[in-house]
């Protein structure tokens, strides 16, 4: 299997680690790199911090989360390396963006004060922090299947007409719900002890999550969402490495066995999703 | 003392016996006793005559308010507290339950409060304490708190409640200058003293203090530099650190002393008891009876405690948070030879543990509670092979215990803090944290 990788590592750039490294955030890099390694790919990761330039021959970019001090320390250093980031997106790298990193990599921030961050629109969507805190556990229907981990956020994301990554199943999502069922809060479907699959029939509604458009992809998602949801990590391998001709090559027995656990960590988490 | 404390007193001391006689519900005579009286807690704690000291932070309030309970009682005061864990009002409310008057009096020369950092400014607002002792900020309950800055915040709120002295970790990136923070109207009347380690072990330790990062700000408003961590003189410094014991530097004399268990964090908790003690009773602070007063401790339990089951050494290690389990896991000696794990929704998110490096442990042999799945996972990724995953916590110690005798006779249980208080009942352990005595 190992011809299938080539000579050359996969090139994986963790954006500003240090100030964006919140609830975990380097697993989803790890992760990454553990479940390329296994297959015989080898990986190179930058971590690029303020000030660093975005290396030449970058397949994959990873963005995480932070608190709101973070996002605006680091604001600055993200409009400097904005330009190369965008070029990156425009030649279909993968891009994983968490929570904070997510918002500064879009068009602009409005925090609670009224200030405005621009961002560096990679992504097309835009912030404003407001409205009241969600923080509970997440559940979200995508492509790949149920996706499932933790939301803790206090702000709105719009990302006007684009695809989100599916529809809430158990959460809140990128904006308060408005359709229909929308007045079924996640707390008191928890407490009246509702499913995650009798969620949905309790509270059809508008909720979505994150952005999805082909290989941008944007979530509020934590867990880290790597950790419980390998196939989205996989999927962003697969996406890296098609672009250099070469296929993700099987999953290894190490990797099967922590797909099953991770398997029962969703359903753990859609059995009796809880908030506060 | 009134009417509304008095019945306040008698409903809820009868709440409390009916709770006990249960085995259970320790918040719950306190709750009541508010509901009754919602001064309950300012009409008997308030009138205490050297008045309240608060104790707060992320990690170690439970052990530090024990040790300073026992450093001020070695000095002949009459302390009261509130028991391990018991930290919001309705939990301080049980345990004024326990040694109040019927008219509403505690038999105390002092309170000493370990207050939660949430609860911390509502709680100090209503006390006024005359003196505040802030223990560290590290990544905790961010389910809870959100943003370390938030914390941050709430303490900034609990030490301007001081109304004579705050004393202060040095070694913690945001208490090493919270008192610029507040002001000279406030440093002006308060004295503000610190505690900290020396820098060699501090340097040491494998992952430092875990203090919380702080971003921004990296000049104050006058454009001087900020202070750096660790830049403030200590009153009381830990100068060496054994197994399970710790040298205290104070006023340049050396005091050894006696620490619950292992660790760096330990330590800083004695030196913090200490500085505490000695803000609150000036000169008549005698660094002698420190040691004397801390050898006396019982462990406050979960904190390095040692639980003896059928003739076997149960460690426990708490995982109250990230910078916890990673400074307990720091100070093992070795890879602990059986592991138990139990972890459940008191620890809704639990993402941080891919911040934890896991490397003093070679596997785990039980993992339970709602979230044992993911850190499967976890371990999975960190190749720390595990034995078995079972969701129903009985079954699982039950699987624990049944494991041959270990060599060295120690099992050991890695526990979020809901998941040690249900163990310990299941291990036939009946008392309970946050209620009375």
């Amino acid at each position: 299997m190992a011809e299938q990788a080539g000579s050359r590592p996969l090139r994986l750039l963790h954006l500003f680690p240090t100030t964006l490294g919140l609830n975990g955030e380097s697993g989803n890099v790890d992760i990454l790199r553990r479940r390329a390694e296994s297959r015989g790919v080898p990986v190179e990761v930058t971590r690029l911090e303020a000030g660093a330039v975005v290396p030449a021959g970058v397949d994959l970019v990873f963005i995480g989360s932070g608190p709101v001090s973070a996002q605006m320390q680091t604001q600055a250093a993200v409009l400097a390396v904005a330009e190369p980031l965008r070029a990156l997106a425009a030649s279909g790298v993968p891009f994983l963006a968490i929570g904070a990193g997510f918002q500064l990599l879009g068009q602009s921030i409005t925090l609670a004060d009224g200030t405005g961050l621009t961002g560096a629109s990679v992504f097309p969507v835009t912030t404003i922090v407001a409205g009241e805190r969600v923080v509970g556990d997440f559940v979200v229907e995508s492509r790949l299947g149920m996706l499932a981990g933790f939301e803790n956020r206090g702000s709105y994301v719009d990302i006007g007409s684009n695809a989100p990554i599916g529809h809430v199943v158990y959460g809140r999502g990128n904006v308060a719900a408005s359709g229909p069922g929308a007045g079924a809060s996640a707390a008191a479907i928890a407490a009246s002890g509702a499913t995650a699959e009798g969620t949905v029939l309790v509270a059809p509604d508008d909720r979505v999550e994150g952005f999805w458009v082909e290989n941008l992809i944007g979530t509020h998602l934590h867990g880290p969402v790597l950790a419980n949801n390998p196939a989205l990590a996989d999927w962003l391998l697969e996406a890296a490495l098609v672009r250099r001709g070469q296929t993700l090559p099987l999953a290894t027995p190490d990797l099967v066995e922590i797909d099953r656990r991770a398997s029962e960590a969703r359903a753990t988490i859609m059995a009796a999703p809880l908030s506060e | 003392m009134g009417f509304r404390t008095t019945t306040a007193v008698l409903v809820g001391r009868a709440v409390r016996v009916a709770a006990r006689a249960r085995g259970g519900g320790s918040a719950i005579p306190g709750n009541i006793a508010l509901k009754i009286n919602p001064r309950f807690l300012e009409d008997t704690i308030a009138r205490i005559p050297l008045g309240v000291v608060a104790v707060s932070g992320s990690n170690g309030k439970s052990t530090t308010t024990n040790m300073l309970a026992g450093i001020l009682r070695e000095h002949g005061l009459k302390v009261f507290t509130n028991p391990s864990g018991g930290n919001l009002p309705q939990g301080i409310a049980s345990s004024v339950l326990s040694s109040v008057s019927l008219s509403g009096v505690l038999d105390a020369d002092i309170a000493i409060l370990e207050v939660d950092e949430g609860y911390g400014p509502k709680i100090t607002k209503m006390l006024q304490p005359s003196t505040v002792l802030l223990l560290n900020i590290q990544i905790d309950q961010l389910n809870r708190y959100h943003e370390p800055d938030r914390v941050v915040r709430m303490l900034e709120e609990v030490a301007s409640t001081a109304t004579r002295s705050l004393v202060l970790n040095r070694d913690d990136n945001h208490l090493v200058d919270l008192d610029t923070r507040l002001g000279s109207a406030f440093t002006g009347s308060r004295a503000v003293t610190f505690f900290g380690a020396s820098p060699e072990l501090i340097g040491a330790a494998a992952h430092g203090l875990a203090s919380a990062d702080r971003f921004g700000d990296d000049s104050r408003g006058d454009g001087s530099s900020r202070i750096a961590v660790g830049g403030r003189e200590a009153d009381v410094t830990v100068t060496d650190i054994g197994d399970s014991q710790a040298v205290l530097g104070i006023d340049g004399r050396d005091i050894a002393v006696r620490l619950p268990a292992r660790g760096l964090h330990y330590a800083l908790d004695a030196a913090g008891a200490t500085a505490a003690a000695r803000a609150v009773l000036g000169d008549r602070f005698r660094p002698g009876l420190v040691t004397a007063a801390l050898n006396g401790l019982t462990t406050v339990y979960g904190r390095g405690e040692l639980l003896q089951v059928a003739g076997e050494d149960i460690e426990i290690i708490m995982m109250k948070n990230p910078a916890s389990l990673q400074l307990n896991l720091d100070s093992l000696e070795s890879a602990p030879e059986q592991v138990f794990m139990a972890v459940d929704e008191g620890t809704p998110d639990p993402s941080w543990v891919y911040d934890i490096d896991l490397s003093s442990l070679d596997h785990v042999d039980v993992i339970t509670g709602s979230k044992a799945w993911q850190f499967a996972v976890r371990f999975g990724y960190a190749n720390i092979p595990v034995g078995t995953v079972d969701l129903d916590v009985r079954a699982a110690v039950k699987q624990f215990l049944a494991l041959p005798r270990p060599s060295k006779g120690r099992k050991t249980m890695i526990l979020n803090y809901e998941q040690m208080m249900a163990i310990r009942k299941i291990l036939g352990f009946k008392e309970l944290e946050g209620g009375g005595q």
